[in-house]
């Protein structure tokens, strides 16, 4: 019968070695000694497994770190990453096209009637605003971007867009997709930009129904969906309500479409509603984006800074 | 089961002097680093393993004092690696050689520039100083610092071993 290690890599034969000069007992040859001999092997590592351990422990607990060293760090580590990203980013994906051809021509002819509509609706919008002779909404320019990583598996979930400070983007900028609000932009270099998704356990979004102008702050507890906070019971809040940014926020434009209330109930003893939202953006198939150049009004958070003292 | 309670009661007492009057050592921000001479005594006595899981134990209550600056992870870091590196001195027939001589000092000096040069390339990223600015204005001033405090416990460790 020939021996495990007459077959295995030169290393392994080497520990085995190793192993027998150190006194080490046998390796059993039986058939099931596979996790013995792992355990030999992590026994005569040991040092190398116990610094391991350390050194990962270690770096896990700094990345959770939110100080100006690790965000430094952080962003280097993104400029490297996403060169390799972005080298890698040419190769299609061949079977998925069709598909998504399919996809795009029925988007493009639903666009297009509710473009029409929209043009509609604008210039009735325009006309009305003339008579009452309110204020005009600002319009905000529009950066597209490519998504090219995602870290979509812990609490902080994030996004890296190939864009970055050489574009005009800078920290703060809302992220939005074809259906809706992603996040905002919180780190960039020269090149690329990392994006706060809306699935992050530090994302505090300010928020309204649209149907009920109802207002909530939305967040994100770890679970599949959104949370709208802060909306006592006594509202109306009904499922299928759409979910917009509200006028509050500071970071996000008014109206951006959130996603929708896909559950509402009371808790006993509890003042506020637990409203559940399902967002418009699917994180998990988020290829393009834009990025709303859009940097927060100084003069009213100064304003309103100085009312609060 | 002794001996553990007493390495325990040592690093207590060590985190004591590291915190209350080390910093009246400092000479212009730079200070010695007594838990390191500690983790290296260790790393002879003990081992590689023993000192690496040590410094790391010892490294992440320095981070949860608040003595890491804040940034949780880093000491810990920093001294898992320097106790691995220390833990090359172990050496079970010429041990009390080693920390009465001037070995102790060199390994206590090489393994605080890996301590120091590790800690203060991470802990100084996002501000204006370079990285051979760090090793020569931070690292080797506090590794040579605490090097010349080393000398202290290797005089006393030359008396009691009679060497």
């Amino acid at each position: 019968m020939t021996d495990w290690w007459e077959t295995s890599p030169g290393w392994l034969s080497r520990t085995r070695h190793a192993l027998e000069q150190e006194g080490i007992p046998d390796f059993v040859d039986d058939e099931d000694g596979t996790m013995r001999r792992i355990v030999d092997i992590i026994v005569f590592y040991k040092e190398y497994f116990v610094l391991g351990s350390c050194i990962i422990i270690s770096i896990l607990l700094l990345a959770s770190n939110e100080n100006r060293q690790i965000r430094s760090i952080r962003s280097m580590t993104v400029a490297s990453l996403g060169v390799l990203q972005d080298a890698f980013g040419f190769i299609p994906n061949y079977f998925d096209l069709r598909e998504e051809n399919n996809i795009l021509r029925e988007q493009n002819l639903k666009i297009s009637d509710e473009l029409s509509r929209l043009r509609e609706a604008s210039m009735e919008n325009a006309r009305l605003r003339g008579l009452l002779d309110l204020k005009a909404r600002t319009s905000y320019a529009y950066r597209s971007a490519n998504v090219v990583g995602k870290n979509l598996q812990l609490l902080r979930n994030t996004i890296t867009l190939d864009v970055g400070e050489d574009d005009g983007i800078a920290a703060d900028m809302p992220v939005v997709s074809h259906d809706g609000l992603v996040g905002r932009v919180v780190t960039t270099s020269s090149g690329y930009a990392i994006v706060q998704t809306l699935f992050h356990k530090d994302m505090r979004v300010s928020a309204k129904v649209q149907r009920s102008r109802t207002d909530g702050i939305l967040v994100w507890d770890g679970s599949s969906t959104l949370m709208l906070k802060g909306v006592a019971r006594t509202l109306d809040v009904r499922d299928g309500d759409q979910i917009v940014t509200s006028e509050y926020s500071s970071i996000f434009p008014p109206g951006i479409a959130i996603g929708v209330v896909s559950k509402t109930f009371e808790m006993p003893g509890d003042l506020f509603l637990t409203i559940h939202i399902q967002p418009g953006a699917d994180l998990l198939r988020l290829e393009q984006v834009f990025v709303i150049v859009h940097t927060p009004d100084t003069n009213r958070i100064a304003l309103e800074q100085r009312a609060a003292r | 089961m002794k001996v553990v309670a007493v390495y325990i009661l040592l690093t207590a007492f060590f985190f004591l002097i590291h915190l209350s009057v080390i910093p009246f050592l400092a000479v212009i921000h730079i200070a010695p680093d007594v838990l390191l001479i500690w983790l290296v005594y260790i790393a002879i006595r003990r081992g590689q393993v023993v000192a690496t899981a040590g410094g790391f134990i010892i490294g992440l209550i320095l981070d949860l004092s608040g003595g890491g600056n804040g940034m949780i992870g880093l000491a810990a870091l920093a001294k898992s690696v320097s106790g691995f590196v220390a833990g090359y001195f172990f050496n079970e027939n010429r041990m009390f050689q080693i920390l009465g001589g001037y070995q102790f000092v060199a390994a206590v000096g090489l393994t605080a520039l890996v301590h120091n040069g590790l800690y203060f390339l991470i802990f100084l990223q996002g501000t204006e100083i370079g990285w051979s600015g760090a090793l020569l204005s931070y690292a080797m001033p506090a590794s040579m610092y605490t090097a010349l405090l080393a000398l202290l416990p290797m005089f006393v460790f030359s008396r009691k071993f009679s060497l």
